[in-house]
Parts: C-alpha cells; sequence; structure tokens
C-alpha cells in the first residue's frame, strides 16, 4: 500500500496548460492524469494511491470551489491545488476554508507548483494511514465481547478494577482477566496506548 | 267729213290697219323688254343696248307708222318724199332712246317722267306729222287744231303711261307674257289711237301736182315686204332681246346675288375684323402678361438660393440660373455644352460623368453627391439632381436640374459621424473593461502554459539530463501558446483601437470565431455552454471588421448576461450562421428568459436598460452598426429564451 506510485490528477479546461504541466510533473516522478473537466474527472476509474488535485478554478459549467464542495459531500477527501488565472480574496479564503492545500496564480512558479503538490501528497499520504489505522483498531475492537466493551471505556477513563466490578456487578477478579484480554486483544502495550487508540476510535466512530 | 267737191276723202284698209296696230304691240313689246334689258345693262353694254333699242323701237313706231299710211287710201295717186321720211325715222328712234333712257335710270321722279313723256310723245307726234309731211299727192293738207293738240295730248300720255309700265315691269324678273303682252297692247293701242287721231285731224283739199322730186312711193317698202322685214327685225330683236333679256336678267340677278352675298359678307368681315382688333389687344395684353410673367419667373429662378439648370436631351446644358453662374465665377457661355464639367472636382469627375452620362442613356433621374469649384476655387459638396422632361410619347424633350450645397450638412455628417465613431469606441472600452477579467484569463492561460513549459526546460537544463525529445516539444508549446496569447492581445487591441470605419470585404464567420476566443473565458466563468452552427459557403459581406465584432460581443454578453440568474435549466448560447435572402443571417439564442414583448422595441432604444449595471447602449449601438451597414437587427421571444439575429447584405464586390 505504501509503495503505491502517487499519482496527480489535472483538470483545466486548457489543453496545452495541462501538457505543459504533466510535463513538469512527471520530470519529478509523479505519475500525472489529466481531464478537461470535472465530469471526466468523475466518471474516470481513479487508481488507489496517494494523490492530490491540480484544479483550475473556472471550468466550463460548474466552477472550481462548487467542485471542491461536491467531492467533500461524496466522501473524496483528495487534497486540492487550485490554480487560476485571476484569483480574488474572497475566492481564496473559501478555498482554503475548505481545506485546500494551496492557491497558485497563473502563470505560476513551477516550484510552487511542485511543492504544493508534494504537500498535498504528503497530506493525503498521512491520511491514507490515519484511515489505515482506525481501520486496523476498528477491526481489533469489533473482536471484543460484549463484557469486554463494556470494561474498555471505563479502564480508558482511569476506574480501578474494584470500582468497575461495583459498576458492572461482577468480581474484581473477573475485571483484571477482560482488563488483560482486551490489552491484548487491542494490541495496547500500555494504558496510555489504549487510551489513545480509544481516542482515535471515538473520532472516526458516530 | 267733209266739204263737199274740194276735199278728198280717204278709205281705210282695215287688213292694213289692223297690221299696223300688231307692229305698234309689236314694238311697244319690243321697247319695254328693251326698257328692261337697258336697265339690267352698264357701261358700253348699256350703251349698245339703249342704241339697238332706241333703232328697233324707233323703226317700230316709224314702220307702224308707214303701216297706218299705207292703210289710208286716197283716191289721188299719193307719193312721198323720202329724206323727210328717213327724217322722222331719226325722230323716232331719238324719241325711243329718250324713252329708254329714262325708263331705263335707276330711279324715276315726277318730273323725270314728264319730261320723258314730252320728249317721247313729242318724238312721236314729230314723226307723225313729218311722215304726213312728206306725203306728196295733188291736194293739200289741212289740220284740225282741235285734234292735232288732241293728239299731241294723247300722244304725252300715252308715252307717260308708256314709260311708267315700262319702269314698273322692268325690275320683274319673271314677268307673265300675259302681263306683258297686255302691257305692249296698251301701248300699241295708244300710239296707234294717237296716229289716227293725228290722221283725223288731216283733211285733204285737191289742189296742183306736187313736186315730186325725191318722192317715191311706199307700197314696195309699206307692202307686205315692210310688214314682214319688219316683223323679222322686231321678232330678231324680240328674242335676241328675250334671250338677251333672260341672260341678263339671271345675270342680274346674279349680280344682285353676288352683291347680297358681297354685302353680307363684308359685314361678317366687319364683325371679324372688329374681333381680330378685340383679339389682337387681348393678344398684347396677354403677351403682356406673359412677358411680365415671364420676367417674374426669370426674377424667381435667378434670386432663389439654388443652382438650377436646364438642357437638351443629349446632356449638355444651354441654361443656368445666376447663382450657378456666380458661384463657379464663369458666364454661361462658359458653362454651356460640355463647359459645366470643368467646375468637377478631379476625384469626382469620373464618377459624376459616368453616372450622368448613364442616366442620359436610360433616361432615369441623376442624383449625386459631387465637389463643384467655387470662383475663389474652393470646392464645395452639392447634391446635384437632374429629371427629365418628357412629351406624351416618352421620349426626353429637356433636362432640368437642381445644384443644392450640402457643404455644411455633410460636415455636419462627418462631425456626427466622428462621435458616433467616439461612442462606439467608448461603448468597446467599456465592454472591454467588462471583459478584462475574462480577457486576462485568456492571455493568462498561455502564459501559464509557457512559464511552466519553460520552466520545465530550465529544470532540464539544471540537472544536465538529457530529455532533448521533451524538450523540444515543451519549447514547440511554448511557441505556440505565444503566438496564441499574441493574437488575443492584437484582437483586444484592435477592438479598442479608435480608427475611421473602412470598409474590407470580410466572412462573418471569421468574425464570429474571433470573438468567441476572446469570449471563451467569460462564457467559462458563466458556466454557459455554447454551441455554434455556422453556415457554409456563405456569401462575403463588406463591412468594418472591428464594428461588427462589438455587434457580436454585445449580442453574446447579452445572453451571457440574462442567463446569469439562470438556475432551472441548462445556461446555453446557441450561435447560427446562414444564407438569407437579403445575405447573411446571423442568430444568437440564449436560454434565459427572453425578451418581454412590450420591451421587444425598446431594448434598441439608448439608454434603455434591463440590467442594474448597464448603461443601455449596447443594444441600440449593435443597431446602427448593423443599420449603417444596410442591414436590420431585431429580437425575437422564443419558447426557451430569447433569439437576437441580425441580416447584412452581401457584399457588392465593389470596396
Amino acid at each position: 500500500m505504501t509503495e503505491t506510485t502517487p499519482v496527480v490528477f489535472v483538470v483545466d479546461d486548457d489543453p496545452s496548460l495541462r501538457r505543459a504541466i504533466k510535463r513538469l510533473v512527471e520530470s519529478v516522478g509523479s505519475q500525472v492524469e489529466l481531464f478537461g473537466s470535472a465530469h471526466e474527472f468523475l466518471q474516470a476509474q481513479r487508481p488507489d494511491a496517494p494523490s492530490c488535485l491540480v484544479l483550475d478554478i473556472r471550468l466550463p459549467k460548474i466552477s472550481g470551489l462548487e467542485f471542491q464542495r461536491q467531492l467533500t459531500d461524496a466522501g473524496i477527501h483528495i487534497p486540492i491545488i487550485f490554480i487560476t488565472a485571476h484569483g480574488d480574496i474572497p475566492m481564496t479564503v473559501r478555498a482554503i476554508k475548505a481545506g485546500a492545500v494551496e492557491f497558485l496564480t497563473k502563470p505560476f512558479r513551477d516550484q510552487d507548483l511542485l511543492d504544493a503538490i508534494h504537500q498535498g501528497l504528503e497530506r493525503d499520504k498521512s491520511r491514507r494511514a490515519q484511515e489505515a489505522e482506525v481501520e486496523k483498531l476498528r477491526t481489533r475492537y469489533e473482536s471484543l465481547t460484549p463484557r469486554e466493551r463494556e470494561v474498555l471505556p471505563r479502564v480508558v477513563s482511569g476506574l480501578l478494577n474494584k470500582q468497575i466490578a461495583a459498576e458492572i456487578g461482577t468480581s474484581e477478579a473477573t475485571v483484571k482477566v477482560h482488563r488483560s484480554q482486551l490489552m491484548r486483544k487491542m494490541g495496547a502495550a500500555s494504558l496510555a496506548e489504549l487510551v489513545r487508540m480509544s481516542q482515535k476510535l471515538q473520532q472516526a466512530l458516530p | 267729213m267733209i266739204s263737199a267737191n274740194a276735199v278728198i276723202t280717204g278709205s281705210y284698209d282695215y287688213g292694213e290697219v289692223t297690221r299696223s296696230i300688231l307692229i305698234a304691240i309689236a314694238a311697244s313689246y319690243a321697247a319695254l323688254d328693251l326698257a328692261g334689258r337697258v336697265t339690267a345693262a352698264s357701261g358700253r353694254v348699256r350703251t349698245a343696248w339703249l342704241t339697238a333699242g332706241a333703232l328697233v323701237m324707233g323703226i317700230g313706231i316709224w314702220e307702224m307708222h308707214l303701216k297706218a299710211m299705207l292703210a289710208f287710201h286716197l283716191p289721188v295717186p299719193v307719193e312721198y318724199h323720202w329724206p323727210t321720211i328717213l327724217a322722222a325715222l331719226w325722230v323716232a328712234v331719238f324719241a325711243s332712246a329718250v324713252a329708254l333712257y329714262v325708263a331705263s335710270r335707276k330711279k324715276m321722279g315726277p318730273a323725270d317722267a314728264l319730261a320723258g313723256s314730252v320728249i317721247m310723245g313729242g318724238g312721236i307726234v314729230g314723226l307723225h306729222y313729218l311722215g304726213m309731211a312728206a306725203m306728196r299727192l295733188p291736194a293739200t293738207t289741212r289740220y284740225s287744231p282741235v285734234l292735232v293738240t288732241t293728239s299731241i295730248l294723247l300722244a304725252i300720255v300715252f308715252s307717260l303711261i308708256a314709260l311708267l309700265m315700262a319702269f314698273g315691269l322692268r325690275a320683274e324678273t319673271r314677268w307673265s307674257i300675259s302681263r306683258r303682252l297686255g302691257s305692249a297692247a296698251v301701248m300699241g293701242a295708244a300710239v296707234s289711237a294717237m296716229h289716227y287721231t293725228g290722221m283725223a285731224a288731216a283733211s285733204f283739199i285737191s289742189a296742183s301736182p306736187p313736186d315730186l322730186s325725191h318722192a317715191v312711193s311706199i307700197s314696195p317698202i309699206g307692202g307686205y315686204g315692210v310688214f314682214t322685214t319688219t316683223l323679222i327685225v322686231l321678232a330678231a330683236a324680240i328674242t335676241t332681246s328675250s334671250v338677251d333679256r333672260r341672260r341678263g336678267e339671271e345675270v342680274r340677278r346674279l349680280n344682285q346675288e353676288l352683291e347680297r352675298r358681297v354685302a353680307e359678307r363684308t359685314s361678317q368681315l366687319d364683325a371679324a375684323n372688329e374681333e381680330l382688333r378685340r383679339e389682337i389687344t387681348e393678344r398684347q395684353k396677354v403677351e403682356h402678361d406673359l412677358r411680365r410673367s415671364e420676367d417674374h419667373l426669370r426674377l424667381v429662378i435667378d434670386t432663389i438660393p439654388q443652382q438650377i439648370w436646364s438642357g437638351p436631351p443629349d446632356g449638355t446644358l444651354d441654361f443656368c440660373n445666376t447663382q450657378w453662374r456666380t458661384y463657379v465665377g464663369l458666364s454661361l457661355e462658359a458653362l454651356q455644352g460640355e463647359g459645366w464639367q470643368s467646375m468637377l472636382h478631379p476625384e469626382d469627375r469620373e464618377r459624376v460623368l459616368r453616372a450622368w452620362r448613364e442616366s442620359v442613356a436610360t433616361g432615369t433621374p441623376y442624383e449625386q453627391e459631387e465637389r463643384h469649384r467655387r470662383a475663389d476655387g474652393q470646392y464645395r459638396w452639392f447634391l446635384a439632381r437632374g429629371v427629365p422632361l418628357r412629351e406624351y410619347a416618352g421620349r426626353i424633350v429637356r433636362w432640368y436640374g437642381t445644384n443644392t450645397d450640402i457643404e455644411d450638412r455633410k460636415r455636419a455628417e462627418w462631425a456626427l459621424q466622428e462621435l458616433q465613431s467616439d461612442l462606439y469606441h467608448l461603448t468597446r472600452v467599456t465592454t472591454m473593461g467588462g471583459l478584462v477579467a475574462a480577457i486576462a484569463h485568456e492571455v493568462n492561460q498561455p502564459l501559464a502554459a509557457i512559464v511552466t513549459n519553460a520552466n520545465f526546460c530550465l529544470r532540464h537544463f539544471a540537472n544536465g539530463t538529457d530529455h532533448s525529445d521533451k524538450m523540444r516539444e515543451a519549447i514547440s508549446e511554448v511557441v505556440n501558446d505565444a503566438t496564441r496569447a499574441s493574437a488575443v492581445i492584437s484582437r483586444i487591441r484592435s477592438l479598442l483601437q479608435k480608427g475611421a470605419q473602412e470598409r474590407v470585404e470580410l466572412d462573418i464567420n471569421q468574425i464570429i470565431e474571433e470573438v468567441i476566443v476572446l469570449l471563451r473565458a467569460e462564457l467559462t466563468r458563466n458556466h454557459l455552454t455554447l454551441q455554434t452552427d455556422l453556415g457554409l459557403d456563405l456569401p462575403r459581406l463588406s463591412g468594418d471588421r472591428v464594428q461588427l465584432q462589438q455587434v457580436v460581443i454585445n449580442l453574446i454578453m447579452n445572453g451571457i448576461d440574462a442567463m446569469r440568474n439562470l438556475t432551472d435549466r441548462p445556461r446555453q448560447l446557441i450561435i447560427k450562421s446562414m444564407k438569407h435572402a437579403d445575405g447573411v443571417l446571423v442568430q444568437i439564442l440564449d436560454s434565459g428568459p427572453g425578451v418581454d414583448p412590450e420591451e421587444a422595441d425598446r431594448i434598441f432604444e439608448p439608454f434603455f436598460t434591463t440590467k442594474s449595471e448597464g448603461i443601455g447602449l449596447g443594444l441600440s449601438i449593435s443597431r446602427s452598426i448593423v443599420e449603417s451597414h444596410g442591414g436590420r437587427l431585431w429580437a425575437e421571444r422564443v419558447s426557451n429564451g430569447a433569439l437576437f439575429q441580425f441580416v447584412l447584405p452581401e457584399s457588392d464586390g465593389v470596396s
């Protein structure tokens, strides 16, 4: 998973600029895929790899900002680098607030674009790593028994075994067994790690 | 009668008496007839007739006398002294002449009648008593004074009656024979009565034999021979007279008719003369009025502030008014014929003469704007017009024309054109101002590609890596993009240029495509799709490229603006071009709310706008540009949006 080549998607209605960007980005070793419109991009089969999107803010039919919102709504969390011939401050603010990596004004410096792409890919990589982590924890969590799932939040909130036993109506010894079982199942080496894991899970799960 | 032995008693042969009376009647007839004849004649003919009439009548009376003498038989031998008898004849002829003269005069007063009858009566009496005096017989003659007086009175009275009869009858052209005969009988009887009264006044008493020298017997003359000869003479006279009289009467009648006609004609002529005089006066008045009116017209023609000319159908000039002559500073002689052509501006000359020759050849009215040289050498613009005057059959009789000074109007027109051109420019600048973002994008796009490609190359140089294929590719794209950017810029510059309108031959599709390139970014920014359907093989147009681009830009921007707030359906702009009967039709269809029918015409009014930020000149300027190209621009509401279209005429090939 981590070895997959990152992909840079470019959506711009100007074929000449699209080709120039592809040429530049490929020269630093990234894979580039070009699209003339947002629609083409959505229709395409995208590889499962770290990626980012270089998006012209002025597109036929819908604007880049609108497209950004649509992607977020669809749960596609791809980092976006906006390029525009004529950007204004409100537009920039909106784009950045909505999670854009960078907002570049054409003609842009090549390094700026490459830096932004790099940043975007990194962001996507970490996002992907984070997603993978949460997924792993969720699998572990799902392997817990209902009694263990009752015990877990109480352990994380710092209650003593005796207190837990009193709350869930069992013996202190039984709580002790549950506790060591869930520590093992979750793969937590210490209580502090378990606490961190639990926080991540709480964030990811509603 | 009669004393016992001394008196010789005579007796009458009644046959001879009758014959003598007949002769008298015949002579009277002839006399009456001749009176009319003499009356009808004039001049020498009259004299001739008078002479002949007097002879015939005199001889007749004389014959009658001789005959009456022969009818008187005396028991003694009787002979006659012939010189005396001849004298008697002359007396008869003279009396007849007098009688005819009096009776044939135009008027016969009582004095004339009386004098005439006295002379005539005297003549007859003279004839009788001379005849008696010519008798040579062995006896002496005695006269009874009473009877002699009676015979004289009878002669005078009968002469008077005869004259009155002749005078009364002569005028009648158609007398009845019976009436004439009656008159002749009365006269004959009267003459006879006088004669026999005279005879009765004489009585013969035997005496010594007479002196018989120069004496002859009249029996041979007075016998049948005399009678016959006399009759023949009389008949001839009567016949001639009556024939001639008829002819004469006819002539007289014709004369009278002629005179009547002449009189009639004369009066007609007088009336005609009068009429003619009146007409002449009238005519003189009319001519005078005409001259005045002519003078007046000439004054008008020379005074009105207009140059007027006329000329024969061949296109030369033979009249021009003072205004023109003063303007050109040439005399009519110098302008006549083809002299006027010298005042034309050298640049106009060929065009003007060609147009004028064509008008003259085809008979179509002439109208051209042309420059004419003023007396001081300066040229001014004139509107020259000419129209042919035709006769009923259509043949051109003359050309009439005017030259109107339009220099001031021309100047105003130029100023207006300049203002209009400024306005067009201003609105173009305004439109471009609104499009700056879009245009910047349009220029930035290739610039971004250029910068990116150039950086790519630099990066490779820096790294020392060899990717010459890729680099060549990048550089050629740089060239393309730079060209593209410069094309956009030059289009913008031409749109913003403030230049005089110039007409060139152009292709409307090319104009549409150029404008689309400029506006693509604007279309994109507003998220609308553009569809074009440009016809092939469209006729070429003649026009000003920048102005027509302005029209297309205005209409497209209008469509974009109309769809700005559209959310319930796709924003779509369709541009079509196609052939049209009048040239080329361009349609620009948007899917916006459409044009309010109530505003469909008002939207072309200057400063009318439905947009909050519009100044309301786009459409009015577009319309005036299209119309200045000889086309028209209008709007329609369609089922889903608004349709703006304009037609431009095909280029006539002359530009």
